[in-house]
């Protein structure tokens, strides 16, 4: 919670923003007071007898320790399953250390899960829920693979792609303005019609693949045409492309919005609270729309970077579990826009590492997915000192 | 063509009528569990793994039911313990359960499966019409149809039910009872665990025969959706379940039929149809909110 952000940003309103959220018992003082006493057997006894929470770890610490401990429970799952732990962490090792291009798909895979994680972390500043970046991300792409087949090879690579670029994020833009619209002319929770939006956008995917975009000349399962390579990222080194550059400029960027520009600030205060901003005159309804609509920008942007950089052309199952990959990212640093580089590189290594797991060790290679459930669950209930002790 | 939607809705139905009715318990008392999709995995995996293993379909569904109730565990420890966010918790559940049933599942994808097969109630089961869609079932769909009554008893007629709903609604309250929020909630989530888990093993077990990887598929999810469109009320959340699993059915009959309509066109339906009543509904539904619920989605709720 706020506490995380204390080490390093105190004035961060987004993390009080976070904190409100992150309640599940009535937070008016009167009535907390009367809850916590309510718990009984749990609060009060808590701080009289030393616990985990009275080592008083320093904040990085605390952290470290929580990871170690998601490692080594996911160790004993696969204990369970008969596989050796130790070789199966060599296997993921060495799948990601093996040389510059094994470690390059690491950073390649970081750049769809840092910008679907910043998709989470823009609109929880407003205090809003968005687990659509799994829809958003294959709507980039297909806005990208709509401007692309509207230009037709008319303009060199560059300009192509930056009209790509500008689809992909109107398009999911507006996919997300779906729940925003659903939100502000009916009231529909942001968090569920998100949801739901994903699997529309999967069978969006679909109806194009198979059909208008269809290539007659792909032989098994349907697939849209390869991208021309005007139509494609350049690369770094390798396999590695632009992308991750710009999803580390993106990141760092947002960082700066939220922190120093007005709009960043007023998201804040709505995320905080939101009826201080709308006694403020915020407009407070714009602003969340706005919040949760850049988001899906971003999220669509994501989409067709991993669209033109890896990809090349599309098919059913593009990206899929990216989008929720990134709440986890968003979520493991309370939503930090800069730390969220860490965690998303974190759980890229951890998918690509899966892939060693598969071909080493004969495990399904989502079964990383405990390992990354692991790691936010222990992030969540440990990597803070836990806050309402502070309270 | 109407018998043949009907029988597919109770059919297909089911396992989200088990997940949504115990994700409606669980609500009451003031937790949201998203985790419901990755109990319902665990329950079909377990389900479908016990039942080879015992050759028993009932000490299968039996299974299944611990298993998403363990994993409810995990949800109702984070966050009533550690007070961790419900949402974030939740979807980190979920892909626990993902992660968790693809690894151990991996060598029981596409075995013989010991299933729940269809039993005709006599006299019932021969009536026209009526007797195929209700009483041609396995035995656990029989048992959804008493799930949602036993539930709306066990909320409104009952002394924990009343807990439950005082713990979603004023916990303050329970308090000057003497009774613990907490405790209440970990009931309450363990039992919608359970009901997910069920869910899941008529799924494995009796619906699709068989087990492969992220099969549910997003049920779970469609089940906490359709919580909050029948306004947290166990009854009125059948209705939703047969309503999307009906359009499910629906749009496969068209498909049987042959029709010009793309396939990704129906298979929209469902959805925009949850969206949609969910949007027709939310504005007057909002006050049905339990107020401790309401208070997980905070920041939000004061934006509108």
């Amino acid at each position: 919670m706020s506490e995380l952000d204390t080490t390093d940003d105190a004035p961060d309103v987004g993390g009080d923003g976070v904190t409100v959220i992150d309640t599940d018992e009535p937070d008016t003082t009167s009535d907390k007071t009367v809850v916590d006493a309510a718990a009984g057997d749990d609060t009060p006894a808590a701080e009289s007898r030393p616990s985990f929470e009275d080592l008083a770890l320093a904040g990085p610490a605390r952290m470290g320790l929580s990871v170690v401990a998601a490692f080594v429970v996911f160790g004993l799952f696969l204990l369970a399953n008969g596989t050796d732990p130790i070789e199966a962490y060599q296997a993921m090792w060495s799948s990601i250390t093996r040389d510059a291009n094994s470690f390059g798909d690491v950073l390649v895979r970081t750049t769809p899960y840092l910008l679907a994680a910043l998709a989470v972390a823009l609109p929880a500043r407003a205090g809003l829920f968005n687990i659509g970046g799994e829809g958003q991300l294959i709507i980039g792409a297909i806005g990208a693979m709509a401007m692309a087949e509207a230009l037709g090879q008319a303009l060199p690579r560059i300009p192509t792609l930056l009209f790509m670029a500008v689809a992909a994020m109107v398009a999911a833009a507006l996919w997300a303005g779906i729940a925003v619209a659903l939100r502000q002319f009916t009231g529909t929770n942001e968090t569920i019609s998100t949801l739901l939006c994903n699997y529309l956008a999967f069978l969006v995917l679909g109806w194009l693949v198979f059909g208008s975009w269809k290539d007659p000349g792909a032989t098994g399962f349907p697939r849209s045409r390869i991208l021309e390579d005007s139509e494609t990222l350049p690369t770094l080194w390798g396999r590695v492309h632009i992308g991750i550059v710009v999803a580390l400029v993106l990141a760092v960027g947002l960082w700066w919005v939220l922190r120093y520009s007005p709009w960043g600030f007023r998201l804040g205060v709505l995320g905080g609270n939101a009826e201080a901003a709308r006694r403020a005159g915020l407009g407070t309804g714009r602003l969340g729309a706005s919040a949760l609509m850049a988001g899906g920008a971003l999220a669509g942007l994501g989409g067709m970077l991993q669209f033109t950089g890896v990809e090349g052309q599309l098919s059913p199952q593009i990206m899929s579990g990216y989008g929720f990959t990134g709440v986890l990212a968003a979520w493991m640093v309370r939503h930090h826009p800069v730390k969220v580089i860490a965690s998303s590189m974190l759980l890229a290594a951890i998918a690509i590492g899966g892939n060693g797991l598969k071909i080493r060790a004969g495990l399904s290679s989502a079964s990383v997915n405990i390992l990354m459930a692991l790691l936010l669950l222990a992030v969540l209930g440990w990597g803070t000192a836990r806050a309402r002790k502070a309270a | 063509m109407l018998e043949a939607i009907l029988i597919g809705a109770v059919r297909g139905g089911t396992s989200i009528v088990f997940a949504a009715v115990g994700e409606t318990v669980t609500e009451r008392s003031g937790v949201i569990n998203l985790g419901v999709e990755g109990s319902m995995l665990a329950g079909a995996l377990t389900a479908y793994a016990v039942g080879i293993e015992s050759g028993s379909p009932w000490l299968g569904a039996l299974a299944g039911a611990c298993a998403g109730l363990a994993l409810a565990m995990v949800q109702a420890f984070m966050v009533l313990r550690r007070r961790s966010n419900q949402i974030a918790t939740g979807l980190a559940v979920t892909f626990l359960g993902l992660g968790a049933t693809s690894l151990f599942g991996q060598s029981y994808v596409s075995q013989g499966v010991v299933a729940f097969d269809a039993y005709e109630i006599p006299l019932l089961g021969s009536l026209p019409f009526i007797g195929p869609i209700l009483f041609d079932h396995d035995p656990l769909t029989y048992l959804s149809f008493a799930i949602a009554p036993a539930a709306w008893w066990l909320l409104y007629r009952t002394g924990l039910g009343l807990r439950i709903r005082a713990a979603g609604e004023r916990p303050d309250v329970l308090v000057t009872m003497g009774t613990s929020p907490e405790r209440v909630r970990w009931i309450a989530v363990a039992f919608g665990g359970a009901m997910a888990g069920i869910g899941g093993a008529q799924l494995a077990t009796a619906f699709a025969r068989t087990w492969s990887e992220d099969m549910v598929a997003g049920r779970g999810f469609v089940a906490v959706a359709l919580v909050i469109f029948a306004g947290w009320n166990p009854l009125v959340t059948v209705v939703g379940a047969y309503l999307f699993s009906g359009a499910v059915a629906f749009q496969l009959e068209l498909q049987a039929r042959g029709t010009d309509i793309s396939i990704f066109v129906l298979d929209a339906i469902p959805y925009v149809l949850v969206l949609t009543v969910l949007a027709a509904l939310s504005g007057r539904r909002r006050f049905a909110a339990p107020e401790a619920l309401d208070k997980v989605f905070d920041a939000e709720t004061r934006i509108a």
